[in-house]
């Protein structure tokens, strides 16, 4: 290997190469952390879009809807944008997780079970239901606002050829939302590869822990910290990328 | 971490008091005898000096220098000092002496004197009660929480390697207590008085020592070449150890019986 002196007199890669197993496993849990959360968050919150929508002009359906539905939803939104997502983490690998799972006292799992998870999965299983969680709250109100730009005529004609509501939703309204929504939804991706940044503060070992690690190490920042935001930086262009093909892919109909 | 904060402050408090320091100290020197003595304590790091709710600064070093002050018969007023300027404080004159955890080093004793110590800082072990691990090497293969570059880090790192994915790093102590009460790893490893305190609150952990850890000592701090103060100091301490009220005022924060290692 080159002799450190060799390379600019401010920057050490050496010490880079020394961490790179912790550099290199941090940026594929970054990933495939970010891949979960997107799934497990688009799914939740278009669950909670439609609750937030849910309206019905009959009684007792009015308020079931009203109080079960919407009260509900629109409290878990407010909740989940109006605290801080580095506290929601805490709270829930301190606090919330060791309600549920915990060797000795877990409400859900306990024993043996347990103590595999937590030693071996704690922390990303906390990361993963913090971040969707939070991140659900975010794209519910993108697919909210998505579904609202339909225009009301659109989910009447469907009515009228004899769907369902929830049929005129799935064939007729959604697929028209969701290119609108696409270009706020890759805001959220990209705002979710970024968050998973601080799921380091439970020790779980993302590229943020890799780098906290190195400059605790060896007091040194220009280094690891410069190489991870390279990293987050490529991983979020990618993303980027593959949403404007999307995007393309979908505008199809418009061009032809 | 703490101890690397602590020399960077040090360095910083050198800097900053140099420069307007030379005429207060020679009055404050000459004002310690006669009046009560100014003892400076960062009151942040429990269980050694820290605020209670009624905003008095209490903790073992507070108790020990209260202690010493009875035993030699001389008043004290304590002053909540943050630890960045503690240094300065005593350069220029304004404490006469500094009681806050502070760790004995060569470097230190080139600018400072320290009494004998007065705490026996060393690493210690952290694990669930039921839990069979007698020293660090049983720790091997297991999963283990420590503060983010502390000397536990270095001890650990060095033991399992620095990126084995077995070594959990967190930011405070009170993190790496809470990760093992919740299942999270089978140890954390920190400073003794700090781990053990935490864990005498937590009846389902116990500590457990490895001798193999170094041995490093707490001592009060004075100005360099305050010899009847620092006589005084020494005196008390020795005395409070023979007569039996340090192993109280130990007891009383680190919930179990002081013996010497």
């Amino acid at each position: 290997m080159m002799e450190p002196e060799l390379w600019f007199g401010w920057f050490r890669p050496d010490i880079l190469v020394e961490y790179r197993q912790l550099f290199l496993q941090g940026a594929w849990m970054t990933l495939g952390m970010t891949v979960v959360c997107v799934v497990l968050g688009g799914s939740w919150g278009l669950v909670l879009a439609l609750a937030r929508l849910a309206q019905s002009r009959h009684a007792p359906w009015s308020w079931i809807c009203r109080f079960l539905l919407r009260w509900p939803s629109t409290v878990y939104v407010s909740f989940f944008r109006g605290t801080p997502l580095f506290v929601q983490i805490l709270l829930m690998h301190f606090a919330v997780m060791p309600l549920f799972i915990h060797p000795v006292s877990g409400l859900l799992i306990d024993g043996d079970l347990a103590r595999t998870l937590k030693q071996e999965h704690g922390a990303l299983i906390s990361g993963i239901a913090a971040l969707t969680l939070n991140s659900a709250a975010y794209i519910s109100e993108v697919f909210r606002a998505g579904i609202q730009s339909i225009s009301k005529g659109q989910f009447d004609a469907g009515r009228s050829l004899g769907f369902t509501p929830m049929q005129v939703m799935r064939y007729v309204v959604l697929p028209q939302a969701f290119r609108r929504m696409l270009p706020p939804l890759g805001n959220n991706m990209i705002a979710l590869l970024k968050d998973t940044s601080l799921v380091s503060a439970i020790g779980l070992a993302e590229m943020a822990y890799a780098a906290r690690t190195v400059a605790g190490a060896y007091a040194r920042y220009w280094e690891p910290y410069l190489a991870i935001s390279l990293a987050y930086w490529l991983m979020t262009l990618a993303l980027t990328t593959l949403l404007r093909r999307l995007e393309w892919h979908l505008a199809r109909s418009d061009r032809s | 971490m703490l101890l690397s904060r602590r020399i960077f402050a040090l360095g910083f408090g050198l800097v900053a008091s140099l420069s307007f320091s030379a005429a207060a100290l020679a009055q404050g020197s000459a004002n310690a005898q006669a009046r009560e003595l100014v003892v400076a304590s960062s009151a942040t790091y429990a269980p050694f000096a820290f605020e209670n709710k009624d905003k008095q600064i209490v903790g073992f070093d507070i108790d020990i220098i209260q202690a010493i002050a009875k035993q030699q018969g001389f008043k004290i007023k304590i002053i909540n000092t943050p630890w960045s300027g503690i240094f300065a404080a005593l350069n220029n004159g304004d404490v006469d002496l500094v009681i806050s955890g502070v760790t004995i080093n060569d470097k230190r004793r080139q600018s400072y004197d320290f009494t004998a110590p007065y705490f026996a800082a060393h690493q210690l072990i952290a694990v669930p009660k039921s839990s069979t691990v007698a020293t660090l090497k049983d720790l091997s293969g297991k999963k283990i929480a420590v503060v983010n570059a502390s000397t536990a880090d270095d001890v650990a790192s060095r033991e399992f390697g620095k990126t084995s994915p077995n070594i959990r790093r967190f930011e405070s102590t009170p993190l790496i207590i809470s990760e093992l009460a919740g299942g999270g790893v089978d140890a954390a490893i920190g400073d003794n008085g700090v781990i053990a305190y935490r864990v005498s609150q937590n009846p389902a952990l116990k500590t457990v020592e490895d001798p193999s850890f170094p041995e490093e000592g707490f001592g009060i701090v004075v100005r360099k070449g305050e010899k009847p103060l620092l006589d005084k100091l020494n005196a008390g301490l020795a005395a409070i150890r023979a007569d039996g009220s340090y192993g109280d005022i130990y007891k009383k924060w680190f919930a179990k019986e002081y013996k010497a290692r």
